[in-house]
C-alpha cells in the first residue's frame, strides 16, 4: 500500500494539469461556438 | 479595388470614431483590432515594429489575433494604424466596440471554466473521502489518513474557492443591498463546511465536509449553467441581431464605389452589397434574382429569392453569387433591425409582477432557513456538538429555495426563446399569463388575414366616359392622383403611373383624393353605393370621377394570405372563437371570411365600434387576443387582453403590441396560446415541486437524519429537475 504515497500526489498533479488544460482551452474560446464550425463547412 | 488608404480613412470620420475607438485618458484613444494572418510571435513582433512610430501603446494577443492600441489622435490616426498593419502584410479588422457583448462572452467562458474545475475537484475529493468513511473499521494507518485528509483540502480549495466564488460574490452583493436571497444560505453553508473541515485537518481529527462542499458547488453551478443557457436561447436571438450590425457600407457614386460610414448614408443613396455581406440599411432592391438569407429577421432558414423593387431589411445577408444594389430607404434607428432590437431590449428588462412576488417569497424563505439552521444547531449542541454542525449544514444546504427562484424566469425564457425562433417576438413578457387563457381571437382584415398590398383586378368604364377614354388612361390618371400617398390602395396604382402632371391635390380623410390632372378636375374615392355591385364580392370598389361624374371603377382586391386558412383552422381546433372585424363593406368581408373559414363577422365597423364589441366580449368573461397591423387598429389592440401586431415596414417600435409577428406568416401565431399554456403549467409544477420538496426534507435535516452530502445531492437534483422541467417544451412548428 506504500505505492499510494506516490499515486495520490501523482493524481493531484494530473488533476492540476487537466484543470489547467481545460481553463486554457475555455479561455482560448474553443468552446464559444460548438456548432458554427459544422454549419460553415458547406460555405467553404 | 480602390487604394487601401482610401478604404481606411472612413474610420477617422467623427460619425464612426466613437463606435470603433474610445477615449482612454491623457487625450489618447483606445481601439481593439482583429488581425487576420497573425499566427506566431514573430508576426506579432513585426506588427509591433510597424506600429511603434504611430501608437503610444501596443498590446498584441497572438492567440486571440487581436491588437489593443492606444494612439494620440493629434499625432496619428486610426487609418494610419490600419494602413501600417496592412503594409506589414496582415489584414486588420475593425470591430464595433460593443463592450457589453465582449463582457458577456468573457463571463460565459469563465463560467464554463469554473464548472470544469468544480467537476474535476468534486470527483477527486469524493474518491479520497471514500476510504475515510468509517475509518475505525477500515484500519488505515495514521500517516495515510493524514495524507488523504490534506489532499482533500488541497483539491477542495479550487473546487470551493475558485469554482464556487460567484456564490460568495452574489451573497456579498445581496447582503450589501440589505437583502437576503438564495445565495446567502449557499455561501454560508459553503463557508462553514470548508472552514470547519480545514480547521479539523489542522487539528488532526473530526469529520470532514469537503466532499459535500465540492459536490454542492459542482451540481449547483451545473444547474446555474443550464439556466443561463436557456436564458441565452431567448437573448441569443437579440445577440445575433446585434452582431449583424454593420459600421460601413459601399456607396455607388458618380466617381465609382466608396466606403462610407453608415451615418453618412442618406436616403436614396445607392449601395452595393457584395456576396456574403449583410444589408446595412432597409432599402429597395434594384437588381433581379437576388438571393437573401433573412433568417435573422423572420426565422426563415432557407434563402429567399427577391426581385427588383422588393424591400430588403437591414441584417439580411446576400447569399447569392453576385453583388446586389439597394436604394437606401430607412436608416439608423428607423430600420427594422434597430426596431426589433429596441423591442427585445425593452422586453428583456421587464420582470413580470408575479416573478417579483416569487423573488420576495424566496428572500423571506432564505432568511427563514438561516434562522432554522441556527435553531437546529442550538437544539443539537447540548447532545453532541459534532452532530449539531452536521445537522445545521444539512438544513442550510437541503432547503435552499433555488427551485422557487428558478421556476418562473426559466420557463418564461425558454418559452419566449421558442416563440422567437418561430417568428413571434414577446415584446411584453407579462402577457404570457393572459395568452394562456385566450379563448377569442379577433382578426383585422387588411394586412393580417390578407396581404397588405391589394392589386387592381379589374377596370370598368362608367357612364361619364367618352370616346378616347381607355382603361389604361384611367389607371394612369388614378396613379397620378395617388402618387404622393403610401397607403396600400395608393400603392396598388403605382404600377400604372405614366408620370402625368398633377396639381392641386387634396386628400379628405375617408372621402378620397381630388386634384387636377392635365388641367381637368378628377377625384378618386370609395364607391358611394350608387352603382351596381362588383362582380367579385371580395373586391373593394374605387371610383374615379371627372368633374363629379363617374368615369371608371376599379376593383381592388388584397389576396388572402396563403396560410390564413390553416391558421384559422388551427386556432379553432384549440377551442378559440375566431372573429373578423373590419371597416370594409359587408360583401368583400364576407367573401374573405368564407374563404378562410371564419363564421363570426362584423363589417363596416368604426374603430369605436370595434372597441365596443371587444369590451362586450370581455364583459362576458372572454379573454380576447386581437391581431392587427398595429397602426390602424391601435384602439382595438390597446383594449385587448393580448395585442398581437403584424407590423409592416418601419412601424415596428410604434406598434403597441404584446406580441409581434415578424415573419410574413400567420402560422406561428397559432402555436403561441398552446405554448403559453405549457409554460404556465411548467411554472405551477415547478413551484409545487419546490414547496413539496422543502416541506419533506426540512424535518429530516433538522432531525439529523439527512447528512450534508445527501442534502447537497437532494437540493441540486431538485434544482436540476426544475430546470429540465422548464426546458421541456413541446417541439411546436410554426
Amino acid at each position: 500500500m506504500e505505492i499510494l504515497y506516490l499515486m495520490i500526489p501523482l493524481g493531484v498533479v494530473l488533476v492540476a494539469a487537466a484543470g489547467a488544460a481545460l481553463i486554457w482551452a475555455v479561455r482560448d474560446g474553443q468552446y464559444d461556438d460548438l456548432d458554427g464550425v459544422a454549419r460553415r463547412m458547406p460555405d467553404d | 479595388m480602390t487604394s487601401a488608404a482610401a478604404d481606411w480613412s472612413v474610420y477617422d470620420r467623427p460619425e464612426l470614431r466613437d463606435s470603433v475607438s474610445a477615449m482612454a485618458g491623457d487625450g489618447l484613444r483606445e481601439v481593439l483590432l482583429g488581425i487576420d494572418g497573425m499566427h506566431c510571435a514573430s508576426c506579432a513582433a513585426s506588427i509591433e515594429r510597424a506600429l511603434a512610430p504611430l501608437a503610444a501603446q501596443v498590446q498584441i494577443d497572438v492567440a486571440a489575433r487581436t491588437a489593443q492600441l492606444r494612439f494620440d489622435p493629434r499625432q496619428s490616426s486610426l487609418s494610419a494604424l490600419l494602413g501600417a498593419i496592412e503594409a506589414a502584410g496582415f489584414k486588420p479588422r475593425v470591430f464595433a466596440q460593443d463592450a457589453s457583448l465582449n463582457r458577456d462572452r468573457r463571463a460565459a467562458r469563465e463560467e464554463l471554466a469554473r464548472i470544469g474545475v468544480a467537476v474535476l475537484c468534486a470527483m477527486q475529493v469524493m474518491m479520497l473521502a471514500w476510504p475515510t468513511y468509517g475509518r475505525e473499521a477500515s484500519g488505515i494507518m495514521a500517516p495515510m489518513l493524514a495524507l488523504l485528509r490534506w489532499t482533500q483540502w488541497l483539491l477542495a480549495t479550487p473546487g470551493v474557492l475558485y469554482a464556487g466564488w460567484p456564490f460568495f460574490v452574489h451573497a456579498a452583493r445581496s447582503l450589501r443591498a440589505r437583502r437576503v436571497d438564495m445565495d446567502v444560505p449557499i455561501a454560508v453553508s459553503l463557508a462553514i463546511a470548508y472552514g470547519v473541515s480545514a480547521w479539523r485537518v489542522l487539528a488532526g481529527g473530526g469529520e470532514l465536509y469537503f466532499d459535500s462542499a465540492t459536490m454542492f458547488v459542482m451540481l449547483l453551478s451545473g444547474a446555474r449553467w443550464l439556466e443561463g443557457r436557456s436564458r441565452g436561447v431567448a437573448t441569443g436571438h437579440l445577440r445575433r441581431l446585434l452582431g449583424a450590425r454593420k459600421l460601413t457600407a459601399t456607396r455607388v457614386g458618380a466617381a465609382g464605389d466608396e466606403t462610407v460610414a453608415l451615418a453618412q448614408i442618406a436616403r436614396d443613396d445607392i449601395l452595393r452589397i457584395a456576396p456574403g455581406e449583410a444589408v446595412p440599411v432597409d432599402g429597395r432592391l434594384l437588381d433581379d434574382d437576388a438571393e437573401l438569407d433573412e433568417a435573422l429577421l423572420s426565422g426563415e432558414a432557407r434563402p429567399v429569392q427577391r426581385h427588383a423593387g422588393a424591400t430588403l431589411l437591414a441584417g439580411s445577408l446576400n447569399v447569392g453569387a453576385t453583388a446586389i444594389r439597394v436604394r437606401a430607404e430607412a436608416l439608423g434607428h428607423d430600420t427594422w433591425l434597430a426596431q426589433i432590437t429596441a423591442v427585445l431590449n425593452r422586453a428583456a428588462r421587464e420582470r413580470p409582477p408575479f416573478q417579483q412576488t416569487l423573488d420576495r417569497i424566496a428572500g423571506v424563505f432564505s432568511l427563514l432557513i438561516l434562522g432554522l439552521a441556527a435553531l437546529t444547531a442550538a437544539l443539537w449542541w447540548p447532545l453532541s456538538p459534532e452532530h449539531a454542525l452536521s445537522a445545521a449544514l444539512a438544513v442550510l444546504v437541503a432547503s435552499c429555495p433555488c427551485a422557487l427562484s428558478l421556476a418562473g424566469p426559466l420557463a418564461f425564457a425558454a418559452g419566449s426563446g421558442r416563440l422567437a425562433r418561430l417568428g413571434v417576438l414577446v415584446a411584453r413578457p407579462r402577457v404570457l399569463g393572459r395568452l394562456a387563457a385566450v379563448d377569442t381571437v379577433i382578426f383585422d382584415k387588411t394586412g393580417t388575414l390578407t396581404r397588405m398590398q391589394p392589386v387592381v383586378e379589374d377596370t370598368e368604364l362608367l357612364g361619364g366616359a367618352r370616346a378616347g377614354d381607355s382603361a389604361a388612361r384611367c389607371l394612369a390618371i388614378a396613379a397620378a392622383l395617388e402618387r404622393p400617398f403610401t397607403h396600400p390602395i395608393a400603392l396598388a396604382f403605382r404600377a400604372y403611373d405614366r408620370q402625368l402632371p398633377v396639381a392641386a391635390l387634396h386628400s379628405v380623410a375617408g372621402r378620397g383624393i381630388s386634384g387636377r390632372v392635365e388641367d381637368v378636375a378628377y377625384s378618386i374615392g370609395a364607391d358611394d353605393g350608387m352603382l351596381a355591385p362588383l362582380a367579385d364580392p371580395a373586391a373593394t370598389a374605387i371610383v374615379l370621377r371627372r368633374d363629379g361624374r363617374p368615369l371608371a371603377r376599379f376593383a381592388l382586391r388584397a389576396p388572402a394570405r396563403e396560410d390564413a386558412v390553416a391558421a384559422v383552422a388551427a386556432l379553432r381546433e384549440q377551442g378559440c372563437d375566431v372573429q373578423l372585424l373590419t371597416g370594409d363593406a359587408e360583401a368583400p368581408a364576407r367573401a374573405l371570411a368564407q374563404a378562410v373559414g371564419i363564421d363570426h363577422l362584423r363589417a363596416r365597423m368604426s374603430p369605436q365600434g370595434k372597441l365596443a364589441h371587444l369590451r362586450q366580449l370581455q364583459g362576458t368573461g372572454h379573454v380576447v387576443m386581437a391581431v392587427g397591423d398595429g397602426i390602424n387598429d391601435a384602439p382595438l389592440l390597446a383594449g385587448a387582453d393580448v395585442a398581437c401586431a403584424m407590423p409592416q415596414g418601419a412601424a415596428l417600435a410604434q406598434a403597441q403590441a404584446d406580441l409581434l409577428l415578424v415573419g410574413d406568416s400567420l402560422r406561428p401565431l397559432t402555436a403561441a396560446p398552446a405554448l403559453a399554456r405549457v409554460i404556465r403549467r411548467r411554472i405551477v409544477q415547478n413551484i409545487a415541486w419546490a414547496l413539496a420538496y422543502n416541506a419533506f426534507v426540512l424535518p429530516l435535516a433538522m432531525g439529523g437524519v439527512l447528512l450534508p452530502w445527501m442534502a447537497a445531492l437532494g437540493m441540486s437534483l431538485s434544482s436540476l429537475l426544475v430546470v429540465l422541467n422548464a426546458l421541456r417544451l413541446p417541439r411546436v412548428e410554426g
